[in-house]
């Protein structure tokens, strides 16, 4: 039967290529006839009615249900799922979560794991979510999550590069905004920070007089780790200056091995590996970075076009070929093969080296200047530390967990597993590593990246302390003085934006 | 007289019935309201401001200082308007070489060929992976050393650091990625659309002596108007706004973001810095920005194709 008055709207031709579920639907010889398309409709509009109470069904099981794991990476949902379900089986009234955040990076991860499982054995009732995510995350799920209300302590990476008066309006760095906005516990008065050094509170924990965060190790970045068996095997001495540094490359390579590995996949490793190489050119790195903003240094002064020149070799003859698809981890793996005279990189890879690396290495400041007395220092920064989130429904919990780690006992064992140099004064760090640096850990001084800040309208090329990753084949430049100039030009025109 | 019947009780019924399909599309304009009308009406008003983005921080009234930064202020403005062109080139070749090779995909598959459908889900796969996967794929595929790719180039003497190496290369193969990742839509839009040409024009024509050439241009290019249509839109708007393959592949490297990027990174601290700050007012200066792009070009592409669609379709 033909409706009247209606253009056909499904034929036969077309019902052959409907889905499966739509080929039961009534058909009168590719028509529909108006009674069975009223029921037709009221089938499709059930189906469809039960396919929108599916999806809103599954958007509130994947909202609703939070007990605070379902965010963690796997391990951590395993450890406090597993913690989680002891606890409630032992005492369900008194549960607590206290919920901690913190970066990944081996073996650091493993040991806060530990250590909050051993929290959880000693504080009967509390389970602790450790939710691990990547570095490069850290700061974002950290503002989220404070934001939220959702986290108790943070693993505050970066506390550093605050707004000096010679900035003008240099944008605060993402921590000094959570201190702002009043997301940061203030833990001045607690008993545990007076078991940390006083530079390292000061320098790494404090804003305005008052103290924000615990910081659980320096780290150094501005060194290399050396094979010795290479070097002695070619026949040479560990370089002193930046000339013997490019001696002694040029003859491990003779030899048939490579110079120096970085991870050039991840960007920063490449410049990360020639920060030693501006401290040793600038060994007052805070006067540095005051002098770029004032205007009595300059990128392009003759006396830094040294500094491009040396970047360009490190970049483009230094490191080996193939870098730039080699990440940061893979990159201390390929070291450890053996066959890599340097990797100037942090020494907190030195943990995994010492388990894969089966040569005798040491660690040393990177020789950039040709005057070895400046090549005396160890540039670096703090690492990760411990904060408390001031909204915390555990305040007191929180302060309880991160007291128990500032035990000097508890902090020893963590310098034991990670590296660290440590912020406490009475521990010591016994490792290869620390063989290698506690001689040196006099001239530690804080390094470039913890003063630099953007100022704003600055061009993509005024961080000059990254230059060393601009050449080729990392990026597009090849000529040391035009790329000095650039990143003058970029730097100066924010500069008068400025005043 | 069953005409009039029909047309009155057509689906709802008359007198107040009749107002049954505005009561049911109430819920979902007021979705629509909700994420997405709202939150685009607040990011303009966002970009007004210099709001981190941080519960409790202060936000102050800034006026149009965040689009003054990002249009004019010192040489980041110049980075900008680069990202800005960056994402056009993007766009124009992603649209325009995804578009033929769905197109040409599309009639190779639309015959009958031997395994048609087997290549029909190959080409189609890509789409159903997410992003993430897609990237992590493409940096394997391309390790500068021992990928695939590179001992492929290396039979034939080239070199390349691919993603890892000079800004120009990193972002041709972004794009490559790109389409690569897309191109299955593209070409399923196109068969759908040749699969509802009437054989008996093809038939008519050949009788009138037409070959494969004219059968294209007279027949199947016109009527495939809607699809064409659907996919050029789809294909600007989406390169457009499409960033995340960046992120995945390349990160925040000089000389390669696009604009979608830019508004990420400044937004959520990740524009390299280890205290990188949040900059959510000025990311929404940015976003309208992208915002105003999307508009004009989706506008004059659609004004385009209304007009092509009159002229083969009336």
């Amino acid at each position: 039967m033909k409706i009247v008055g209606h253009e056909p709207v499904i034929n036969l031709t077309f019902v052959s290529r409907r889905p499966i579920f739509l080929r039961a639907l009534p058909i009168d010889r590719g028509w529909f006839s108006y009674k069975e398309r009223n029921k037709s409709m009221k089938k499709i509009f059930n189906i469809r009615l039960l396919a929108v109470l599916l999806a809103m069904s599954m958007v509130a099981a994947a909202c609703g249900g939070d007990d605070g794991s379902s965010e963690t990476t796997a391990a951590g949902s395993t450890e406090t799922t597993e913690a989680g379900t002891t606890d409630t089986t032992a005492a369900p009234v008194d549960d607590v979560t206290l919920s901690v955040l913190i970066h990944s990076q081996e073996p650091m991860t493993s040991f806060v794991q530990t250590f909050s499982r051993n929290f959880e054995e000693s504080h009967p009732g509390v389970t602790v979510d450790v939710s691990v995510v990547s570095a490069d995350d850290l700061a974002t799920v950290t503002q989220t999550r404070l934001s939220a209300n959702d986290i108790d302590v943070i693993d505050m990476f970066g506390f550093a590069n605050p707004v000096q008066p010679y900035m003008g309006g240099a944008t605060p760095p993402a921590w000094q905004t959570l201190i702002d906005a009043g997301l940061l516990l203030d833990i001045t008065d607690e008993p545990w920070v007076a078991n940390y050094d006083e530079p390292s509170i000061e320098q790494a924990g404090s804003f305005d007089g008052r103290v924000y965060s615990v910081n659980l190790g320096r780290t150094v970045y501005g060194g290399m780790f050396v094979n010795n068996d290479l070097l002695a095997e070619v026949g040479v001495d560990i370089p002193t200056t930046w000339s013997e540094l490019v001696s002694v490359c040029e003859a491990v390579k003779a030899a048939g091995n490579e110079c120096m590995t970085t991870g050039g996949a991840d960007g920063w490793p490449v410049f990360v590996g020639a920060y030693g190489l501006l401290g040793s050119l600038y060994p007052d790195q805070a006067g540095l970075v005051e002098g770029l903003y004032t205007g009595t240094v300059k990128w392009d002064d003759e006396s830094t076009l040294e500094l491009w020149s040396r970047y360009q070799t490190y970049a483009q003859d230094m490191l080996e070929s193939g870098v730039t698809g080699l990440g940061h981890d893979a990159a201390t793996f390929r070291y450890a093969a053996g066959d890599v005279a340097f990797l100037p990189t942090g020494a907190w890879q030195a943990p995994n080296l010492e388990g894969e690396a089966d040569f005798d290495w040491t660690y040393v400041p990177f020789p950039g200047s040709d005057n070895a007395a400046d090549n005396q220092y160890l540039f670096g920064k703090y690492d990760q530390g411990w904060s408390i989130a001031a909204n915390s429904p555990n305040v007191e919990l929180a302060k309880e967990y991160v007291g128990a780690f500032s035990d000097p006992a508890n902090y020893q064992a963590f310098v034991d597993e990670t590296g660290f140099i440590p912020t406490q004064p009475t521990a010591t760090l016994e490792t290869t590593l620390g063989q290698a640096i506690n001689p040196l850990l006099e001239n530690y001084r804080v390094g470039y990246e913890q003063f630099w800040l953007d100022p704003a309208g600055a061009g993509q090329w005024a961080n000059g302390g990254q230059g060393a990753s601009w050449f080729q084949p990392f990026n597009e430049w090849d000529d040391p003085v035009a790329l000095a100039m650039q990143a003058q030009a970029d730097l100066q025109a924010a500069l008068d934006a400025l005043s | 007289m069953a005409v009039e019947v029909v047309k009155k009780n057509y689906l709802f019924g008359g007198g107040w019935k009749s107002w049954t399909p505005v009561f049911l599309l109430l819920p979902g304009f007021g979705l629509y309201l909700l994420i997405a009308f709202g939150p685009s009406l607040a990011t303009a008003g966002y970009s007004l401001t210099d709001a981190t983005g941080v519960r409790g921080a202060p936000v102050n009234w800034i006026g149009f200082d965040n689009y003054d930064e990002f249009l004019f202020r010192g040489l980041a403005s110049r980075d900008n308007i680069a990202a800005l062109n960056r994402t056009l080139i993007f766009s124009f070749l992603v649209t325009t070489v995804q578009f033929s090779l769905g197109l040409g995909l599309a009639l190779l598959l639309n015959q009958r060929l031997k395994g048609r459908t087997f290549f029909r889900t190959l080409f189609f796969l890509p789409v159903i992976l997410g992003v993430v996967i897609q990237g992590l794929m493409w940096k394997l595929f391309l390790l500068p050393n021992g990928g695939p790719v590179s001992e492929v180039f290396g039979l034939f003497g080239i070199q390349s650091e691919f993603l890892g190496g000079q800004p120009s290369e990193a972002f041709l193969w972004v794009i490559v990625v790109q389409i690569w990742a897309n191109v299955g839509i593209t070409m399923v839009i196109f068969l759908a659309g040749m699969q509802t040409i009437d054989e008996d024009l093809y038939e008519a024509a050949r009788i009138d002596g037409a070959g494969g050439w004219n059968l294209f241009r007279n027949i199947t290019w016109p009527q495939l108007t809607p699809a064409i249509n659907t996919n050029f839109l789809l294909n600007i708007i989406g390169s457009l706004q499409a960033w995340q393959l960046f992120l995945v592949l390349i990160g925040y490297k000089n000389g390669t973001q696009v604009l979608g990027y830019e508004i990420f990174a400044q937004g959520f601290g990740q524009t390299g810095g280890v205290s990188a700050a949040f900059r959510q007012g000025f990311a929404a200066a940015a976003s309208i920005v992208l915002f105003v792009l999307v508009l004009v070009l989706g506008l004059s592409a659609n004004w385009f194709v209304n007009r092509r669609e009159k002229k083969y379709l009336g």
